[in-house]
């Protein structure tokens, strides 16, 4: 066992587009390691829970970042987009607001001001927050490697515990989301022992559309944080709760099926037990939540 | 393989041409190298903020900041707020309300509290303590902290005529 | 020479901000890790990764050829002298010598060129270990049979602790009403946020300097001539400003300074060792866990007849400070209530854990935490509003307690009051929404102990010619504000202000000994030092100031810098001018030193009988708290304390102290503990191990402290402490609000939410009656 340490010695490279990004990857991927903010891989790096000989540093490569409305109406998110610009986007705050949210709601300024949006997902770890949030906004990964690029559904991205479903030589470049429906809305709601800056100890993500009378969901999306070994989509649950008129009963039932669904691991920072009461309750919660956002939403979206 | 590289680093208005390895965070080099030694090595792991430094502007915990990525950027430590033997408005107030006990963390804060009120200058009790959960104190219990930063925006309110 | 009575204060009784707040604003405050020397090299600690083994053999052969590596060092380079905290204990070794009984224990030292070489050496240091069985859990290790910490000590027991006051068993004989429960408290650490750092030098005479964060110099000073086989006069302790204490490793000489000495010995160079924040929460000083069973008889009113305290601590691996610790316990649950029939026992047991030692609060915060919970439980048994029996039972002034406290000044009912007032408790109790609670609680502490060894405390001072005063003790400013309060104090002596003063760090070869700080005695104990040091000087210049002016010294007053005579003020002349005088035309200089030690009495450890202190504090305060039923997260959203701490030297600096005490509890309370599985902390960060946060704290409106000013005739101008007693009652107080917002009792600390959500859970399902969540 290791007590934390210096970093290791390492080369870093600097590309400055994502063409020279991908070459690099090519070219280094069995030795080499993404540096997006830096906030997660150098911890690891400190522990020692990983030495690669090269570290890719994307901070130079400006076109990874930003957030940009796209021809067909969807948004693109730049891999290497900041927390603290997710949180204050005019766009992503107006139109997709769990998600600015759920950025907000991630450890504190000095983390949000380096952090990166990319870094939350191909990070890959259960208890990160942006991933809920984004699935239940339908969003898509766009990855690029030196042999072209390809976009899959955010919840294909994760096949298991650790590990994303990117190659070894390919690279995250962002996220692009659907413009949003009418009436709908969203909230991503986590647990932690103290008011701010904790891991979480269990989060999730509701998305709800509701049908023009209000009162029922044309279309729910659900999706959690420290409740499986990945982030995950719950379509269990969304199914009990689609086309179903709002009543506490259904949320009875979409929190039972949330359990049946999701797989929380019994660890020291919190038991099994535990996350399944946080689920069942915060899902409750969250979809309520997800319901009252919808139905103040107003009008035109563009 | 491993080499040195050359980079430059403005800091506090100030420009150091370094070459260093490219393993060493900000943090390291503005202490071991540059022998500015106002922010500290605390948690090492981005959870205390004592050794946040502002980087463009916003605040960020440099022990996790590579220092070959600080290029180009504009570093501003601790020691750059005093002007010629003055203090800024923030580490009057600081020093002027009890912020201030065993004064590791307070470095870091004061950092944090040059970008809060950069941004936000008349914060709420609400903002300032959100602006500050990247900041740990163990000694002060927090509220004399509160007190200085609303002091400090009240302060330079006063002074901008408003 | 008597000095006129005066009703109010020049510079004590203003809030003041703390001498050294400029250049710690400024980021120039130099502490340890600060300071390079030329030459300097740097060095790592290797720790053992078994709980308990038998060390078979240390190889440094590889270490010591990587290039940069300058010294490697085992157990075997040190004399092999124990050393420690109590003449009877002493337990400790620089580096282990032939066994390691805790994950973390320090094995083998490495100085090298930089840190990236010292941490690579240490993966080449090749230590055979066997290990051996090993025993975490204190009522494990006191079973027969159970593997040994230490050869030697039966059944592991670390310090037994007992004594009886008046007649226990009769007393609970004929009570109306008894009440046994049990609590359980975790091990916590200090938390400060300067991680352990030193340089140390063995220089080309012989001698040693240690430049490091101590609170106690010279306790290290005496440890390192102990464990080193030295002279006192050859080693030399240079306190640099201290990043947070709250006792623990900075009280004490740790293995990395006996390394950073060792190793600058082996290479000619001073070295430097700093630790890292997961070490700092690896290895001991930490609160003593606790297994609490109170027993408690009442008359039908609740006046309290007889307590009876069976008390298991979790000692760790080495004795620190244990016996004294287990005294205290005992000790102090004879204050802040009347407990005429006391029986106490302790058992310190040892296990292959991180040792405990003290930490803010000290043991009394365990007790004070179980037995406010239960005085609410027996309230609400017998039918009585938790005020009113925590007045029938209060301590007063003039009190002698069952174990010999003498109970001077002690505003206990006024602090009760004051806090029902303010946190508007009548308004409150009973009719908060539900899931929303109040709950009260108190604490008391003591203002310094008489300790068995040294106690007393020294002060020199020097006034220079141009008015400027040098006040040296032996104390340490640790972020407490010592320094200012000294100053102030001298100040208000000799009638200048609190700039006019220069307060230094303690350096062994030029500060009067001391036993540094803790125990909250430097405001009580140096402060009085201070005060009749500053008498002398005032004395000393009045005569020279008389001469010079042809008056009488008795009619002398200092103030606003001047001498003048307050029958005459037409005679008058400024300080500095008397002290020039003084110095060129008769030769004499203003050097005056003070001394206090309060050591009129003496405690019998062996029997607990005996007054401890010179003064005590009561504290009280209510807390307001929001529980989320789904989840168990406990939200303050409002603290209301009062504490007694006689008059308030410094008012700015009582407030960051008893304000930092309150946050301190608080996580305490609810978020903090070392988990650990089988002697390995698992959670030795600060990400998880969770400190409150400024968003943790109740809106300012919300939060309140008040001092309760009374005027201790045995303190410096009236003062107590403050900044531990503040703390005691919190974590019962949270206990108490959480029992009032859900009816969920829980007696197991912390008091996190799982616990909550599944004690709630356990009382809907027996419908009706509240849960108490067992000791587990």
């Amino acid at each position: 066992m290791t007590y934390l340490r210096r970093l290791p010695k390492f080369e870093y490279l600097a590309p400055r587009t994502i063409a020279e990004a991908c070459d690099l990857l090519a070219a280094y991927h069995d030795r080499a390691e993404l540096l997006a903010g830096g906030t997660d891989l150098l911890m690891q790096m400190r522990r020692r829970e990983t030495t690669p000989a090269y570290l890719i540093g994307l901070k130079g490569v400006t076109e990874l970042s930003g957030v940009r409305k796209l021809d067909d109406g969807n948004v693109f998110i730049g891999a290497m987009t900041t927390l603290h610009t997710i949180l204050s986007s005019p766009v992503l705050r107006s139109h997709y607001d769990v998600l600015a949210k759920a950025a907000a709601g991630i450890g504190g300024p000095e983390l949000r001001n380096v952090a990166t949006v990319g870094g939350n997902i191909a990070g890959a770890l259960p208890c990160a927050d942006l991933p809920p949030a984004l699935m239940t906004l339908g969003a898509k990964v766009r990855l690029a490697s030196s042999s072209g690029e390809r976009i899959l559904p955010l919840e294909d991205f994760f096949p298991s515990f650790g590990v994303t479903a990117a190659r070894p030589d390919e690279l995250l470049t962002g996220i692009e989301l659907p413009s949003v429906p009418l009436s709908s809305g969203g909230i991503y709601l986590k647990f932690h022992d103290r008011q701010s800056m904790d891991m979480t100890t269990v989060g999730v993500s509701a998305f709800v559309t509701l049908e023009q009378d209000g009162g029922s969901f044309r279309d729910v999306k659900i999706a959690v944080a420290s409740g499986a070994p990945v982030p995950l989509r719950l379509r269990k649950a969304e199914a009990v709760l689609c086309g179903r008129t709002f009543a506490e009963e259904a949320l009875e039932e979409a929190a039972l099926a949330v359990c049946e669904e999701a797989n929380p691991r019994s660890s020291w920072r919190a038991t099994r037990d535990y996350r399944f009461a946080l689920l069942k309750n915060l899902t409750k919660r969250a979809i309520r939540g997800a319901r009252e956002n919808a139905a103040s939403r107003t009008g035109d979206l563009s | 393989m491993k080499h040195l590289m050359p980079i430059t680093l403005r800091v506090n208005g100030e420009i150091h041409e370094l070459l260093v390895p490219p393993w060493r965070t900000l943090l390291e080099v503005l202490r071991e190298m540059i022998g500015l030694t106002g922010a500290k090595r605390s948690c090492q792991e981005g959870q205390c903020g004592a050794c946040s430094v502002l980087v463009d502007g916003k605040s960020v915990n440099s022990c996790l900041y590579l220092a070959v990525e600080a290029q180009d950027k504009d570093i501003c430590t601790v020691e750059g707020l005093m002007r010629e033997g003055v203090l800024d408005q923030i580490q009057k107030s600081f020093v002027q309300k009890g912020a201030i006990q065993c004064g590791f963390c307070t470095p870091g804060f004061v950092v944090a509290t040059t970008s809060l009120l950069n941004e936000n200058p008349e914060p709420s009790e609400d903002e300032i303590r959100h602006a500050m959960v990247g900041h740990l104190c163990r000694c002060t219990g927090y509220v004399q902290i509160v007190e200085a930063i609303q002091d400090a925006a009240g302060q330079l309110k006063q002074q901008r005529g408003g | 020479m008597n000095s006129p009575v005066r009703n109010t204060f020049d510079v004590v009784g203003q809030p003041t901000p703390k001498k050294d707040g400029i250049p710690k604003a400024c980021g120039q405050a130099e502490y340890a890790d600060d300071l390079s020397m030329p030459g300097m090299l740097h060095g790592k600690l290797l720790r053992s990764p078994h709980a308990h083994a038998r060390i078979v053999r240390i190889d440094t052969t590889r270490a010591k050829a990587l290039p940069g590596v300058r010294a490697v060092i085992t157990g075997a380079d040190f004399p092999g002298v124990r050393y420690g905290n109590l003449p009877q204990t002493r337990d400790y070794l620089p580096l282990a010598l032939d066994v390691v009984r805790y994950i973390g224990e320090e094995v083998a030292a490495v100085a090298a060129v930089d840190e990236d070489t010292a941490e690579e050496a240490l993966d080449l240091i090749d230590v055979e270990y066997e290990p051996l069985p090993a025993v975490f859990d204190p009522d494990e290790a006191m079973k027969p049979g159970a593997p040994l910490v230490h050869d030697k000590v039966a059944n592991n027991i670390s310090a037994k602790t007992a004594f009886e006051f008046g007649k226990v068993d009769e007393a609970f004989t004929h009570a109306d009403y008894v009440r046994e429960d049990v609590y359980e408290t975790q091990p916590v650490k200090q938390g400060m946020l300067e991680p352990h750092a030193c340089i140390g030098l063995w220089d080309a005479t012989g001698k040693v300097s240690l430049w490091s964060c101590k609170m106690s110099p010279y306790v290290v000073w005496r440890q390192l001539a102990m464990g080193l086989g030295l002279e006192l006069r050859n080693v030399r302790v240079v306190q640099t400003v201290v990043g947070g204490g709250f006792s623990g490793g900075k009280q004490e000489a740790m293995p990395m300074d006996f390394c950073a000495v060792m190793l600058s010995k082996k290479t000619g160079r001073p070295v430097k060792i700093v630790h890292t924040m997961d070490e700092v929460l690896t290895i001991g000083h930490m609160r003593h866990p606790m297994k609490i069973w109170l027993r408690t008889a009442t008359d039908k009113s609740g006046r309290i007849l007889a307590q009876h305290c069976r008390m298991v601590a979790n000692g760790g691996a080495y004795s620190s400070i244990g016996g004294f610790s287990m005294y205290l316990a005992g000790a102090m649950l004879n204050i802040p209530y009347r407990i005429p029939n006391l029986r106490y026992e302790a058992y310190r047991v040892y296990t292959n854990n991180g040792f405990c030692g003290a930490l803010r609060g000290h043991t009394n915060t365990q007790i004070c935490f179980a037995r406010d919970c239960q005085l609410e439980l027996i309230a609400v048994d017998l039918g009585i509003d938790p005020i009113d029996i925590r007045h029938r039972n209060a301590l007063q002034p003039g009190d002698v307690t069952a174990n010999g406290f003498r109970i001077g000044t002690f505003a206990f009912d006024e602090c009760i009051d004051r806090v029902v007032q303010l946190s508007g408790w009548r308004e409150k109790r009973g009719r908060l929404p539900k899931y929303r609670g109040i709950g009260f609680g108190c604490g008391s502490h003591i203002s310094g102990a008489r300790l068995m060894g040294h106690s007393a405390s020294a002060a020199e001072i020097r006034i220079q010619e141009d008015g400027t005063v040098h006040l040296t003790t032996g104390s340490t400013d640790v972020g407490q504000g010592a320094d200012t309060v000294l100053s102030m104090i001298a100040a208000e002596v000799l009638g200048v202000s609190v700039d006019d003063v220069r307060y230094i760090r303690v350096d062994s070869d030029s500060t009067p000994v001391d036993p540094g700080t803790f125990g909250s005695r430097v405001t009580f104990f140096t402060g009085n030092a201070v005060k009749r040091a500053a008498e002398d000087a005032r004395r000393q210049l009045a005569m020279i100031a008389a001469e010079r002016l042809g008056a009488n010294p008795d009619d002398l007053v200092f103030r606003n810098r001047e001498i003048v005579n307050r029958h005459d003020d037409r005679q008058r002349i400024s300080l500095k001018e008397a002290v020039r005088w003084g110095a060129f035309q008769t030769g004499r200089l203003i050097i005056s030193h003070g001394t206090y030690a309060a050591g009129d009495e003496k405690i019998d450890f062996r029997t607990g009988h005996g007054n401890l202190s010179p003064a005590y504090n009561p504290s009280a305060c209510a807390v307001e708290v929001e529980v989320d039923p789904d989840t168990g997260q406990v939200k303050i959203v409002g603290f209301w304390g009062a504490d007694d701490s006689g008059f308030p030297i410094n008012p700015m600096g009582v407030k960051g102290q008893v304000i930092g005490a309150t946050v301190m509890s608080f996580g305490h309370a609810l978020f903090e503990t070392l988990i650990r599985i089988d002697g390995k902390v698992m959670n030795p960060s600060f990400r998880d191990y969770k400190m409150p946060l400024m968003t943790d704290i109740p809106r300012l409106a919300n939060f309140r402290h008040d001092n309760v000013i009374t005027f201790e005739p045995e303190g410096p101008f009236g003062a107590k402490e403050a900044g531990q007693g503040a703390g005691t009652g919190v974590i019962a107080a949270l206990a108490n609000a959480i029992y009032d917002a859900t009816g969920v009792r829980l007696n197991c600390l912390p008091m996190s939410p799982d616990r909550i959500l599944f004690a709630l859970r356990q009382k809907e399902e027996s419908a009706g009656a509240p849960s108490e969540v067992a000791a587990e």
